[in-house]
């Protein structure tokens, strides 16, 4: 009871936005009179004053009337929840009118009051209860979205198993006339005695394109192959550092400038080598491939504790570790084009891709996805506010102890 | 010097085709093809090749029962066996230096190049027969 006392107590920062100068005073009065319910308070005539003051200030709730010099009834309401998603708002009209009182609370009002029908024990009541039932709302509205996004991903990841269980065989048969094609090639290339400039072309060609389709059978097989993993203590650096010198040669191509910081931080994690550095390597060349010539990538790694990043919004999923755990963070960025916020939730599923003519098959960031999942680890995609992309992998650090257990289990071993 | 003689087992003609004449242009070995990996042994005593590449998966017989059986032969079991297969990534390859489980692998399609530097590696170790 005492909780729910203090809660209703507690004072507000409240925008009152109203045109008639008695109504001001009267709200006025009621809200800052001892004790007062608002704890911070600014009124507005109208209401471009109102939505400015928005902008400005950390309000909690807003007080509307709905008939503003500048705007009428149920207008009002649309214009302005939409400029203060977050803000709970309470209608104040001057007639109770039945069908408008429940029009505007479709239109992201909480509750409405009627003029001179409330005191301020009632006027306090209904903006407590407001300020509770906005926050249920945006709990739903969070719950919605997890909900979808889990719903996204169990749709991702049977596309992925099917798909990985048609690679294995696929990959065989394709692979078989690849390399008749690619060893035939290679024969009449080193075997023609005097072949003209159109031929060597067409051969050339050739070569590429079997060059290219066996690029995507292998991406194909990585499916296939996914669940086999060979996890060893690794310094994430070492990885990074060699992933980067297998793509050195691309970066180097486009003039790409690299930028690395790696801190002296603790950066010991269990992974398989082999499946992280090729994550890595997709990242850095999706980077790449979203830079201008000359353009900048930068990869940088550090150690936090979960679930402080020090990384822009949530990781949708909130329980990938405990509270507090020691985290290992790479982060790769470049200053590319970014991605357009309407693809954003898309570029995770098996064979999106916005490179299609350029030979992208789209299955890179499916790949990284399921290698990270099945290193209980995170990856997160998302647009720098200076622009361009970030990307960002969590581990879990390893400690030590997880460190001489598994050296003391390998002893045990041999 | 002696050409060397190599037996290819595998299923698939095409590649059977061209990959004797690519080999074969290098003038330095003589190269017999067997489509059909159950005759794969009987092939073997009559040809007496100094190097057998073998294909991992046929109809038939598949290439690891096909080694076996040569390995349990009382003069097929000297000869070196370099598998080819579809089913892996050159890369996963290199990192083991060719090998899995002791057994020399290559990937298809691996360059040309070092299909036969793999070959001549591997071709000198053996007693002729
Ligand atoms: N750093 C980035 N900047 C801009 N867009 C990106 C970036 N990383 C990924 N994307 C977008 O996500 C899409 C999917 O990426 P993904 O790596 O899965 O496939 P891809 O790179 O198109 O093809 P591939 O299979 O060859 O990797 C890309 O086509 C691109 O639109
Ligand atoms: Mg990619």
């Amino acid at each position: 009871m005492d909780e729910i006392r203090k809660k209703f107590s507690r004072p507000l920062k409240v925008l009152v936005i109203e045109d008639n100068v008695i109504d001001q005073k009267i709200l006025e009065s009621m809200l800052t009179e001892p004790p007062a319910i608002a704890s911070f308070l600014k009124i507005a005539g109208k209401l471009s004053e109102g939505i400015k003051l928005v902008n400005e200030f950390p309000f909690e709730i807003a007080i509307l009337d709905l008939n503003l010099p500048d705007s009428q009834g149920i207008e009002t309401i649309t214009v302005f929840s939409r400029h203060a998603l977050d803000l709970a708002i309470v209608v104040n009209t001057g007639v109770y009118e039945d069908d408008l009182g429940l029009e505007t609370l479709k239109h992201g009002a909480q509750d409405f009051l009627i003029k001179s029908k409330y005191n301020s024990y009632v006027l306090n009541k209904v903006l407590h209860y407001c300020l509770e039932r906005k926050q249920r709302e945006r709990d739903l509205v969070n719950a919605y979205h997890e909900l979808k996004e889990a719903q996204q991903h169990l749709i991702d990841s049977e596309k992925f198993k099917i798909v990985g269980r048609l690679a294995g065989g696929v990959a065989h048969e394709v692979k078989n006339p690849l390399a008749t094609i690619s060893y035939g090639i290679t024969y009449l290339q080193q075997n023609l005695k005097t072949p003209d400039s159109n031929q060597l072309k067409v051969m050339e060609n050739i070569k590429e394109a079997a060059d290219r389709a066996d690029k995507i059978v292998n991406d194909l097989l990585d499916f296939s192959s996914l669940d086999q993993f060979q996890k060893t203590p690794a310094s994430i650096q070492s990885v990074i550092r060699k992933a980067i010198s297998l793509v050195q040669y691309q970066l180097d191509e486009k003039q790409i400038q690299l930028i690395e910081i790696f801190t002296d931080d603790h950066d010991r994690v269990m992974i398989d080598k082999n499946r992280i550095g090729q994550v890595v390597i997709n990242l850095i060349l999706n980077a790449a491939h979203a830079v201008p010539p000359h353009g900048e990538i930068q990869i940088s790694t550090h150690l936090s504790a979960w679930p402080d990043l020090g990384l822009p919004g949530s990781w949708g999923k909130p329980d990938l570790f405990a509270s507090g755990e020691k985290i290992v963070v790479i982060r790769i960025e470049d200053n590319g084009v970014g991605i357009p916020e309407n693809v954003l939730d898309k570029i995770f599923e098996p064979f999106f891709t916005s490179r299609r003519a350029a030979g992208g098959t789209g299955l890179g960031l499916s790949i990284c996805r399921n290698i990270m999942e099945h290193h209980e680890a995170g990856i997160k995609i998302f647009n720098r506010p200076e622009g361009g992309v970030c990307a960002a992998l969590c581990f879990r650090a390893l400690s030590q102890a997880q460190e001489d257990e598994y050296a003391a289990k390998k002893d045990l071993n041999h | 010097m002696r050409q060397k003689k190599i037996l290819i087992i595998d299923d698939e003609k095409t590649f059977t085709v061209v990959l004797k004449i690519s080999l074969e242009a290098l003038a330095k070995y003589i190269v017999y093809v067997e489509n059909d990996s159950s005759r794969a042994v009987a092939t073997a005593c009559k040809f007496r090749p100094d190097l057998i590449l073998l294909d991992i998966i046929m109809p038939y017989k598949e290439g690891p029962d096909v080694a076996i059986e040569f390995k349990n032969h009382p003069f097929l079991k000297q000869i070196p066996i370099v598998f080819l297969t579809a089913n892996i990534r050159p890369e996963e390859i290199d990192e083991q230096n060719n090998r899995i489980a002791g057994h020399i692998f290559i990937a298809k399609p691996t360059p040309f190049e070092d299909l036969v530097q793999t070959i001549d590696r591997n071709i000198h170790q053996s007693v002729s027969l």
